[in-house]
């Protein structure tokens, strides 16, 4: 499309801020009533750049301004593409905006352009010593550069504070405290051009991230954890000479004004386990402020940065994952800002990493703006394969960036369960471990004389405790009857006492029944014989054990039964119960003597 | 537009980790103990096999799931 089609264009103010808070970026507002005197319907605008400063271009947005009296939540922005024209004058480049509705012939409309560049300002002089101010230099064109013509066109300069050291004087120059204003200039030409530059002081911190790398690490299982590494340096004037502690420190305004001292970060809301640190460790000046809306942190390096120096530093911090975390049809989404939580701050190359849970498939990652992408693996906590990284990368970017993007991907649900899976499968290898050390047999020699030895104790191990066990069977049996003597002394209930004798009876028969194979197959082996004497004692004291306490129960039975005094049944039973007792002594003796063998 | 997202949360609730923790390696270190007697108590003769991998998958089921709830109430969130 040749720009000869689009004849006019209207009135321009462009209001320059150089800098309100940070001192290199510049930014360029422009608002252009344009008009289309016809015939042909507009449905783009373009913008201009002179090439030197589309380099530095850094963020460029138009909107459209509707009324004035909208409030500022309602700015709406428009598309905004590069183009390459055929005909056009050499070094300038074409960006073009579209226009939300086509504006027809004879109808006019207003567009707001909002450019920022980065690295614009050159620090002249270039090196300062520590008690000399900062200046610096800014060159522009005091007509617009546009393609179209221009009927009317003012400019306003605002600087960060009065000390101008010069600026070039036209005619119509008027200069009101930091501001400097180029006054209405009439029928301009299209691509008109006149050079002004402005020399002036300026100590607004100069911070520029060289390099800043920004990782996004996502657990389903609850946060986000956000780790920032800068490398930082300060932008402006470089500094010459030694650097006096204590004269910074009696007077920063005299001596360093121009060097900053602390950054602000602004994290989001419910940020928590904030650290910073850098490769010494931890770096404990540092001020946290948290609000409901955000989370205020204050950083000061270790030192403070004048010109030319830097520092490296590491923040990080950690987020509640329904904040950033969303689900929308099949996919999962994070919404996360792009740029830098730091106010005022420049970067020249930023990288953001988003680590994605293992199992993650399907990445796709949405900016706003233009950036470079690439994924890597990343090996993390009870990883297998590694986990995918996206890698985003853009180069010149200003607060205005930070704006939100999503990185899309499927996960399911089921793949949160491979970690627990993973130390589960950790500790039955150790139990397996266990169990097949146990079981397995490490002698050498299969026919040696000790390690038969061993095998044969083994054996008669198990049936002393074969007899242990039917022993304390019959101990028991003993416990039944007494206790069912007890309950004959309160309750008086004869039968059942009897049918108690009578189960203890057929049990007790069947014990020593098992008893005897038992005590048979211990006197075939060996290495049982000094054993062996002092389980058959066992066995007999049992027996003598067993018949006593029968005879008890019996004497006991059949003196209720003739209704006796209790006296007289207590004094029967006395003799036959202390030897009871005293037999359950040593019964107990030998358990414990064949116990501890 | 598109359906409204749904912001998406673990599946157990954050303030359940600790006690999580320290449930489940009770219950792993107590069926350990339980698994470590029993080979030591038995000997080879009468030890069953069933039993040692029952007590075994389940104490390092318990285990397993405790140490990963004690990583997470740590703050290291695997």
């Amino acid at each position: 499309m040749a720009i000869s089609r689009y004849v006019l264009l209207v009135v321009f103010t462009i209001a320059m801020l150089a800098s309100t808070a940070m001192s290199d970026p510049i930014l360029t507002k422009v608002d252009r009533h344009v008009e289309n005197p016809g015939p042909l319907i507009m449905s783009e605008v373009l913008l201009a750049f002179p090439e030197l400063q589309a380099k530095n271009l850094a963020y460029l947005m138009a909107s459209s301004h509707e009324t004035k009296g909208k409030p500022k939540g309602s700015v709406v922005s428009l598309p905004i593409k590069a183009v390459n024209l055929d005909e056009r004058p050499s070094a300038v480049t074409f960006y073009s905006v579209l226009l939300p509705k086509e504006v027809a012939a004879g109808e006019s409309f207003t567009l707001d352009v909002l450019a920022v560049f980065t690295h614009a300002l050159r620090p002249v002089p270039e090196h300062i010593t520590q008690v000399d101010i900062q200046l610096v230099l800014y060159r522009d064109s005091v007509y617009y550069l546009s393609p179209y013509e221009v009927k009317v066109q003012s400019l306003t300069v605002k600087l960060p504070d009065s000390k101008i050291e010069s600026y070039t004087k036209l005619e119509s120059t008027k200069v009101h405290g930091s501001e400097i204003k180029y006054g209405p200039y009439e029928n301009l030409p299209p691509f008109s051009l006149s050079p002004i530059t402005f020399h002036f002081e300026s100590n607004l911190p100069f911070a520029v991230a060289q390099e800043l790398v920004r990782e996004i690490e996502i657990s389903h299982w609850g946060n986000v954890q956000v780790t920032e590494h800068y490398k930082l340096i300060h932008g402006g004037a470089k500094s010459k000479g030694e650097f006096s502690r204590r004269d910074f420190q009696a007077r920063p305004n005299d001596r360093g004004a121009s060097a900053f001292s602390f950054l602000v970060a602004h994290l989001p809301a419910r940020a928590r386990s904030v650290y910073y640190r850098d490769l010494i460790g931890n770096i404990s000046t540092s001020h946290l402020r948290v609000d409901s809306r955000k989370t205020e942190l204050m950083v000061e390096p270790r030192y403070p940065m004048l010109g030319g120096w830097r520092t490296a530093f590491t923040i990080g911090y950690g987020l509640p994952l329904q904040d950033f975390l969303y689900e929308s049809e099949e996919n999962r989404f994070l919404n996360m800002t792009f740029g830098s939580p730091m106010i005022e701050l420049v970067i020249d190359t930023l990288i953001v990493k988003v680590v994605l849970p293992e199992g993650s498939s399907g990445i796709l990652a949405a900016a706003p703006f233009p950036i470079k992408q690439w994924q890597e693996t990343k090996i993390s906590h009870l990883d297998i394969g590694g986990r995918p990284v996206v890698v985003l990368e853009k180069t010149n970017v200003v607060p205005e960036h930070n704006q939100y993007f999503q990185v899309y991907y499927k996960f399911s649900g089921l793949s949160m369960l491979r970690e627990p899976l993973m130390l589960i499968s950790g500790f039955l290898l150790f139990f397996a471990a266990c169990i097949g050390y146990m079981h397995a047999d490490t002698s050498i020699s299969k026919s040696s004389a000790s390690y038969l030895a061993k095998q044969q104790w083994e054996e008669v191990q198990v049936l002393i405790q074969k007899v242990q066990n039917v022993i304390n069977r019959c101990l028991a049996m003993h416990d039944n009857l007494e206790a069912s003597l007890r309950d004959l002394s309160r309750t008086g209930d004869v039968q059942a006492c009897k049918a108690a004798r009578k189960s203890a009876d057929g049990l007790l028969k069947e014990l020593s029944k098992e008893m005897k194979p038992l005590l048979t197959s211990l006197q075939a082996y060996s290495s049982a014989a000094q054993i062996l004497p002092k389980v058959e004692e066992l066995v007999a004291k049992e027996r003598e054990l067993q018949e006593k306490v029968m005879l008890k129960h019996s004497t006991a039975v059949e003196g209720y039964e003739r209704k006796s005094g209790a006296r007289d049944i207590d004094h029967r039973v006395a003799l036959l119960q202390q030897k009871i007792t005293a037999l359950k002594q040593e019964v107990d003796d030998l358990l414990q003597f064949i116990d501890d063998i | 537009m598109a359906p409204p997202a749904k912001p998406i949360t673990s599946p157990v609730s954050d303030a359940w980790y600790p006690t999580l923790a320290v449930f489940m390696l009770a219950i792993g270190l107590v069926l350990t103990a339980s698994f470590f007697i029993y080979e030591a108590t038995s000997s080879k003769r009468n030890c069953s096999l069933a039993k040692e991998l029952t007590t075994g998958g389940v104490a390092s089921v318990f285990l397993g799931f405790g140490s990963l709830f004690l990583l997470l109430s740590a703050g290291v969130y695997v």
